[in-house]
Parts: C-alpha cells; structure tokens; sequence
C-alpha cells in the first residue's frame, strides 16, 4: 500500500501551475464572457443568461447537437469494435505486430488540416486513384448528404484507428498467456474469452479511448469543415462549425456562451464515465 | 488466409491516401519555368525547400514542439512520481482535473487564450504555442509516466536511500534510467498531438512564427500547387515517422485512464 503523505503536493504544484495558466484560467474567462454582449474589449455589458437562453431555444442548436451526438456515435461505433479486432489480428502476427504498430500510427503524424485534403485529393474524379471508379458508381459528396456523411466517417476513421488499435493492443498484450491457455484448457469459446478475460483488463485503456474519440468527434471541426462547410444543406452542421462562425464573426459574447455550454456538456459526459470506471474499480 | 486478407487491407486503407499524396508530391501539377504540368520529379521538395517562409515554418515547428515535449515532461515526472508513489489528500481530484483539461475542447479556449497570450507578448512566439499545448498534453505525460513509475518496485527507492542517495540525485541517477522507455513514450505522444494541431497554432500566430500547419493552409489559395502542399505534407510527415520508428517497441504500453 502506497504511505499516505501530503507533502505529495509539492511534486504537483509545478503541473498545477502550469495548468492554471494555461487551462483555469482562460476558463473562467470564457464563462465570464458569456454573460457579457462584447463589443470591444473595453465596451462590455452585462446580459445575464440571454446568450444562453437565446442558444438553448433555438432550433438549430438542437438540430447540430443531435447530428453531432449521432456522429460521436458513429465514430464510437466504428472505431472502437474496428480498432480491438485490428490489435487482436496484430497479436496473432508475433514480430510482425510491431509493424502493424507503426503502420497505424502513421496517419496520426499528418498535419491535421492536411487530412482532408488528403483524401480530397484521393477521390478527386480527374487525378484520385479512386476518383474515376467513385464518380462511375455516383458517389458525389457534395451534393448527396449521405455520402458526406460516409466521407467524413472514413476520413476521421483513417485518422484516429491507429490510436485505438495503439491502446487496445497495449491492454490485450499485457494479459499473461497463463489466462488465455487456461481458457482454451476449460473450452470457453472465443466469445467467452473476449467478453471475460480480456475486456475486463483492456477496460482502463478502452475508457480513455472512448473519452478521447467521444470528445475529438463531438467536437470535429477542422476535417469536417475543409471536406463540407457545413453542407449539402445543413446536413454536416455540427456543434463546433456554429461556435467556429460566431468567432468568425466578432460575436463573442455569444460564442463564449456557446463554448461555456459545450464543455458543460463535455463534463456531464466525463463525470458519468469517471463514475462508472470507479465503480468498476471497486467491483473488481 | 482470412488473416493475410485482413491485413493486406488494413495496410490498403492505410496507405492509400498516403500513396497518393507522395505520387503528387513528385508530380508537377501547375506549370511553371517551363516544366510541363505532369512531370515527375523533385521540383516540388526544390521549392519547398526553396522559399523561405516555408523552411521557417518547419524551424518555428520544430522549436515549439520540441520546448512543449522538454516542459511536458520536466512538469510531469515529479507529478507521476508523486501520484504513482503516495496517497494523498485530493489525488483523485487531481486526476479528475487533468482529465476534464485533456478533452476540453480547444475551440472553447481559443478566444481567452488569445487574449490573455497577448498581454503576456506570447503571440507569435514558439513559446505561446509550447505553453498551451501543455494543456492536453501534461495530462497525458502525467498518465503514461505515472504507469511505468509503478512498474518500477519501491524497493528501488529504499535501496537508494539506502546507499546515502538524496532525493534528486535517486531521480536522476535511478528512476529516470529506470523508466526510460517510459519517457519515451510519452514524448512521443506528446510530440504527435503538438505537431499535428492546428486551432491553438493558427490562433496564436497572426503575423509572425508561423508554423508547418499554419503555413500549408496557406498554401491554398486561387492557383493551389496541390504537389507542393503535398511535398511540404511529405516533409512534415518525416519527424513523426521518425518518432514512431524510435519508440516502436515500447509505444504498445499504450496509457489508460485513471480517475
């Protein structure tokens, strides 16, 4: 058991520094702003709760915020399951594995405003390798909502597997082989195994990427806006394009609203993780 | 052969666009100085290379990214080893409260962080941007160190004290050899995250420090040389190729939640 002593403090308070500077800090400034109309720095007045209000009952806050909840659920849903059967494939693949590591990793050393134009470039209908063959079966991302959306969850996938399949295998190959050979000795099915020697060990790695994801993705912005702006129509509105705007346009009494609500929503989704992850601590 | 199938198309999806970005990269695709659109060759790394905003751009990278990961890690070792060694009143709030800076989302600081960077004068300099991305990026060092610290057994703490060592030189001398790897790896994921993020960097840099993403952005623009942006892509991949290829037979430790 680890001596319980409060002169830890000391060790943290650089990190705490750091971290008030940097993230308390401009925090409260944000949620402060929020209940102010800004016009300039120096002309500010106080509105109270109207910002927030104003956004709460407008439609199309409700209309971006379920299409960017489907969207995280999309990503979840893919990336997640997509990610555990790679490094579970990479595990078979002894040395080799150390290869599919790398090869997964790469897209995330891409400049991030470079991977859209990445794969703009790849079903680019005169010079993509699979913009011909694309265009010929009609696949138009620019004016068919149901292939942006197809488009921006291949691309976003592209990006952050590698992250998924990183943490997973590092969960999956710290369970010593006694577990697995012991298993297979009692005849349990692979479902068996999976379900309850090794999700149960990779949860801690598996938590911190559903946390990661969930957030990047409700919070897409720089791939979804360089592939759609937003369109065909509405359709790729998310929460974060309508913050991006109200910035672009001086609006910053309401964009600070607007971001102070979305990390509410943020925390909310934290917390309740937080809490599941520590009930499981105490189950186990 | 299921398993040789799968494979062959991971590493399709995977190095697809990434293909078809370096057959770009070596492509003339707007005329100029009579090379005929098409060509193949090296005129795109030439004029990469060439222009001096752009080889700025990699320099003004380079300094932030590298001050952030040395910061990073100076700021998360002593933390780790607090948390991963004592119980103390608060350190689950501690960690609650890296976790909730690690997935605020940076266009909900942009704006404060501006402001407060420009009346500290951090704005255009490699610094500003070094310090912010502290905020999603101690956390993480914080993690990956604290979880290798608690491989390393206590014991090794007493037998140093033992031996007469203080409690610097036992840091220096012992735990940071100890967990190498572990520095490591968390410099490697604290380098990725830096070099690839573009919000905190477009935002702090207005006339001046520019760095690689700023400066492919504007790239783009009524005539885009799409083989240029694509060769200076190339360029700025090698760095993160090159950290991958460091840490590849430790990056597998991955870092997990703790709360």
């Amino acid at each position: 058991m680890r001596p319980y002593d409060n002169r830890a403090w000391w060790l943290l308070l650089p990190a705490l520094g750091l971290l008030g500077v940097v993230g308390a800090l401009p925090l409260l400034t944000v949620i402060n702003y929020g209940f102010h109309d800004i016009f300039t720095v120096r002309d500010v007045h106080w509105v109270g709760l109207d910002w927030f209000t104003m956004i709460l009952q407008s439609d199309r806050f409700l209309a971006s915020f379920g299409r960017s909840l489907l969207f995280s659920a999309l990503v979840l849903s893919i990336q997640v399951p997509l990610g555990i059967a790679v490094a579970k494939l990479l595990l078979t693949c002894g040395r080799g594995a150390i290869w599919g590591l790398m090869l997964c990793a790469l897209p995330l050393v891409v400049p991030l405003n470079m991977i859209p134009m990445l794969w703009l470039g790849l079903i680019d209908a005169d010079t993509g390798l699979l913009g011909p063959g694309l265009a010929a079966v009609g696949f138009d991302y620019k004016f068919t909502a149901l292939h942006t959306w197809l488009l921006i969850l291949m691309v976003d996938t592209w990006h952050w597997l590698g992250l998924v399949v990183v943490l997973a295998y590092a969960g999956l190959s710290a369970i010593p082989s006694a577990y697995r050979q012991a298993a297979a000795i009692d005849g349990a099915s692979r479902w068996a195994v999976f379900r309850y020697i090794e999700l149960p060990r990779i949860s801690g790695a598996l938590a911190i990427v559903f946390l990661l994801r969930f957030v990047d993705s409700f919070m897409i912005y720089t791939e979804a806006f360089a592939i759609s702006a937003g369109g065909p129509g509405d359709a790729t509105r998310f929460l974060s394009i309508e913050l991006g705007e109200e910035i672009k346009g001086f609006s910053y009494g309401q964009a600070a609203a607007r971001a102070t609500l979305y990390f509410l929503l943020v925390l909310c989704v934290v917390w309740a993780f937080v809490v599941a992850v520590r009930r499981q601590e105490r189950e186990a | 052969m299921m398993r040789a199938v799968a494979l062959m198309l991971l590493a399709t999806f995977i190095l697809l666009p990434l293909v078809q970005a370096v057959l770009l990269s070596f492509t003339a695709t707007l005329g100029r100085d009579g090379i005929a659109v098409g060509t193949f060759g090296l005129m795109n790394y030439a004029g990469v290379l060439g222009s001096p905003t752009l080889r700025a751009a990699i320099g003004n990278s380079a300094v932030y990214v590298l001050l952030n990961v040395a910061l990073c890690i100076a700021v998360a070792l002593p933390a780790a080893f607090a948390l991963a060694r004592y119980r103390f009143v608060g350190d689950r709030h501690f960690l609650l409260l890296i976790l909730v800076f690690r997935v605020t989302p940076p266009v909900v600081l942009s704006l404060p962080i501006f402001i407060l960077f420009a009346r500290l004068g951090l704005v255009n300099s490699p610094v500003g941007i070094a310090l912010v991305h502290c905020l999603f990026n101690l956390p993480v060092a914080i993690w990956i160190l604290e979880s290798f610290i608690r491989t390393v057994p206590r014991e090794l703490d007493e037998t140093a004290y033992l031996d007469g060592h203080s409690g610097v030189s036992f840091f220096f001398r012992h735990l940071i050899p100890a967990i190498a790897p572990g520095i490591g790896v968390a410099a490697f994921f604290c380098f990725i995250f830096s070099w690839v993020e573009v919000v905190f960097a477009r935002i702090l840099t207005v006339t001046a420090g520019k760095p690689i993403t700023v400066a492919i952005g504007a790239m783009f623009g009524f005539q885009t040389d799409i083989g240029m942006v694509m060769a200076m892509t190339c360029l700025s991949m090698l760095p993160g190729v090159a950290m991958i290829w460091f840490v590849r037979n430790h990056i597998a430790k991955g870092f997990a939640l703790r709360a």
